[in-house]
């Protein structure tokens, strides 16, 4: 501690360098959890750019089948499987856990508790991925879409999402601060919604599998809630915490957002029987599902309005700040994506878009545009205070941002209306099967362009990261500005 | 069939009656006063309300 | 401790909810459902579903593991939502019966290629089959489906002359005079299973559309 702490005053200009009292709890608090938010969010990145580089291949080979065809491994039915759980289980999931593993040691006011546990879970998890992937690709897929993982790799995961879990239980319990702010309630529920999640479906699927369509319900109802109730509530707490952190002042409504909780909590999780519209269920379990999705209009607008509100006034600090870009984009995501998926529920607009790409469009939105998203921002906000090193390249930044942002634009704008386009030729039997496949083309090669938009984004980012971790591994120097100070001082050292 | 039905009916009725008895002694340990202040959680005195943080990309003006 | 029993309640209690409604209650409600016995035109006892067995139950396996799915759906929705039943993927919608033995069941949630519940009524022809597998640009030019070619065998012809099974391939796609391209175990298995995919069977909760002839409106 008192290495951390002294090479952190040396980070601090004279004019308040002799304040450090007061700065130590956050600093000390930052500093603690280095190794095992990094560990965490390096081996996020690092399955972000192998799933980047599975997403392309799967992505050319749509509408080039040619592509890379006579490696069995890399076919598209495997390609697409060992990128989705890369991006969801390796980026997704482990930036996720960083993120919450320093939101929750900064909002319950104590320095990282056990960070061997934590490192440990961080190790299993990725052996547990890596041996998953693997499987996928050498065939022991299973073909459940968002539960490919062989039965023989996920205990790893589960084993580690455990520690996890027990890590932020004591973390919990041993908070200094007794008042929880609403960023916490939504840790708390992921932490606790995703174990029940992935058990429930990793018994009554691959370990015990129930017989017949029960299945399909409960496939759905664990990939539906794995965006929901794992991915969203960390995304949302993410947004509830930076943008007042950076802008400098609290939450418009307390009270919206207590109500933009609860009714999250009791609606989005029977959303998910609304993905098997039209298919070979009892109808009552897909009325129910659409019911439910329409009720999501309440938790969505209270947290747009929160967040909009929050930010009214303050629009011109998305100029200086990265962070702040990253994750207003992500809220815009998350409103549009969940209206995008509140109409994808109704009958008669699934009736024409379900089973096309609209729907992949959709959930790049949510997953990409929403998630991914907030966390760079998160982690822009993060990685320079555990590290107490500023970020090297301010234009790295700008790429990344612009890249990302016109990449999921072009993404998903054409995409969907593509779908829709796709969806209508379907249901339209006079139309030959191969004339709407080849209507699909135009907007699967601009997908791909975007893809690599994407792609150079996250190298952008990475090479970003690796040149800041050089700096921290190589000697020390002297700051031009103190990142780590507020806007005021940081205006005062440039004066 | 049957073991469905005393299944949702059960629910139907617990499931309110649960959440009220919830509710109730919820609001007697004083657990709902929502203090606002909940809101303020993010900041304290080193980070006050009304700092802003994380303004760097104006950096190049500072460091000319 | 603020709020954080309460809280605690409150989430394990939302999602038990529809843990209770939407998985508990379709197990309840589905997980006991029986093959349809009925009896045909001789008078013998037909069960419908049946387990898959012998090549096409590997062939399952096969399609499982290729990922067929991620392109190809296998239900067919009912009349009148979307064009299922006038494209002709089936005679009519199916219901949770039809995939009693299906392991794991593979609905399926895109259409990159057409539904395939009932390819095997569709498209009974193996050499077909093989030919779409081999490259799909020599059925149908055009696709995206991915080309398998390493589901087959490329040798040289035996003394003994072509082998029956072995692909006519022409043109483009033709190989070196002397070779020949057959299908391995697993192409055969895959195959078998596609051929095995049909649900044209009448049941109380899905009768096939009856045909009258002249009876029509
Ligand atoms: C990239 C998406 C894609 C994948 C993966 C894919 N298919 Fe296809 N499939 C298509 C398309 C598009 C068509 C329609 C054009 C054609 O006949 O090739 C098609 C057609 C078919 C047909 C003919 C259907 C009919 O109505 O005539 C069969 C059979 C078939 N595929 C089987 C398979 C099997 C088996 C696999 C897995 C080994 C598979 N497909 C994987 C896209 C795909």
């Amino acid at each position: 501690m008192s290495a951390s702490s002294q090479t952190f005053s040396a980070l601090l200009p004279g004019d308040v360098s002799d304040d450090s009292s007061k700065r130590a709890l956050l600093a000390e608090i930052d500093a603690s959890c280095r190794v095992p938010v990094l560990f965490f969010v390096i081996s996020g990145l690092l399955w972000l750019l192998a799933g980047t580089a599975l997403a392309l291949v799967a992505s050319i080979k749509l509408h080039s089948p040619g592509f890379l065809a006579s490696w069995e491994f890399l076919t598209f039915g495997r390609v697409r499987p060992a990128h989705l759980n890369t991006v969801i289980y390796g980026f997704a999931s482990q930036t996720g856990i960083g993120v919450t593993l320093w939101l929750m040691c900064r909002l319950c006011r104590v320095p990282f508790v056990a960070p061997g546990l934590a490192t440990v879970a961080a190790i299993f998890w990725n052996i547990g991925l890596t041996v998953g992937v693997v499987g996928i690709l050498i065939g022991d897929s299973t073909s459940i879409e968002w539960l490919e993982l062989p039965r023989y790799s996920t205990p790893i995961l589960f084993f580690s999402y455990v520690l996890v879990a027990v890590w932020a239980i004591i973390t919990f319990r041993l908070r200094r601060e007794q008042h929880l702010y609403v960023s916490q309630w939504y840790l708390l529920a992921a932490i606790l919604w995703f174990p029940w999640l992935y058990a429930t479906a990793q018994i009554m699927l691959l370990i015990e599998p129930v017989r017949g369509v029960v299945q399909a319900a409960v496939n759905w109802w664990f990939a539906h809630n794995v965006l929901g109730l794992w991915f969203t509530p960390i995304g949302l707490a993410s947004i509830y915490y930076f943008i007042p952190k950076v802008i400098g002042r609290p939450i418009h409504s307390y009270y919206l957002s207590v109500l933009g909780f609860w009714s999250l909590a009791l609606f989005y999780n029977w959303n998910g029987l609304h993905h098997l519209i039209g298919g070979p269920m009892p109808a009552w379990m897909i009325t129910v599902s659409i019911v439910a999705s329409v009720m999501m209009l309440i938790p969505v607008t209270t947290v747009a309005i929160n967040h909009h509100m929050t930010m009214w006034g303050h629009f011109g600090k998305l100029k200086h700040s990265p962070t702040l870009r990253f994750v207003v984009v992500g809220a815009l995501c998350y409103t549009a994506t969940s209206l995008q998926g509140i109409a994808n529920s109704l009958r008669s607009y699934s009736e024409v878009v379900h089973f096309t790409h609209h729907t992949i469009a959709h959930a790049h939105l949510g997953l990409y545009g929403f998630f991914a998203m907030v966390m760079f921002g998160s982690l822009y906000y993060i990685i320079p205070r555990i590290t107490q090193r500023e970020w090297p390249s301010l234009g790295l930044i700008s790429l990344h941002f612009w890249a990302c942002f016109l990449g999921l634009a072009l993404y998903v704008v054409p995409l969907s209306l593509g779908g829709i386009l796709q969806g209508l030729a379907m249901n339209d039997a006079s139309v030959p099967f191969l004339k709407v496949v080849e209507g699909t083309l135009p907007w699967l090669k601009l997908r791909t362009f975007a893809g690599l938009l994407l792609g150079l984004g996250h190298v952008a980012f990475v090479g970003n990261l690796v040149w800041l971790l050089a700096r921290v591994f190589g000697p020390y120097r002297k700051p031009v500005v103190a990142i780590l100070m507020g806007a005021e001082t940081a205006a005062v050292v440039g004066k | 069939m049957n073991v469905l039905a005393i299944l949702m009916i059960g629910g139907v009725l617990a499931v309110p009656g649960v959440a009220l008895v919830a509710l109730r002694w919820a609001s007697h340990r004083g657990e709902l006063n929502l203090p606002e202040r909940a809101a303020l959680l993010p900041f304290d005195e080193e980070e006050p309300v009304g700092r802003a943080t994380d303004q760097i990309l104006n950096r190049q003006s500072a460091e000319s | 401790m603020k709020y954080g029993p309460l809280l605690f309640l409150g989430i394990l209690f939302t999602l038990a909810s529809s843990w209770v409604g939407l998985v508990l209650a379709p197990k309840q409600q589905l997980g006991g459902l029986v093959p349809n016995v009925s009896t045909n035109a001789l008078g013998a006892v037909v069960l419908y579903p049946q387990a898959r067995k012998g090549e096409a139950q590997q062939g399952e396996e096969h399609y499982r593991s290729l990922g067929c799915v991620y392109c190809h759906s296998q239900q067919v929705r009912p009349e009148g939502f979307g064009s299922d039943i006038t494209r002709g993927w089936g005679k009519r919608r199916t219901v949770s019966r039809d995939y009693l033995y299906d392991k794991p069941v593979m609905l399926g949630t895109s259409r990159t290629g057409p539904d395939l519940t009932n390819i095997g009524e569709r498209q009974s022809d193996s050499g077909w089959h093989f030919a779409h597998l081999y490259n799909p640009q020599i059925t149908s030019k055009g696709s995206v489906m991915p080309p398998y070619p390493f589901l087959f065998q490329l040798r040289k012809i035996g003394p003994g002359g072509a082998s029956t099974n072995a692909l006519k391939l022409s043109g483009e796609f033709a190989v070196a005079e002397g070779w020949e391209v057959v299908p391995k175990d697993s192409a055969r298995q895959l195959v078998e299973y596609l051929r095995s995919l049909k649900t044209s069977v009448d049941l109380p909760e899905a009768p096939l559309p009856k045909v009258q002839e002249g009876a029509a409106k």
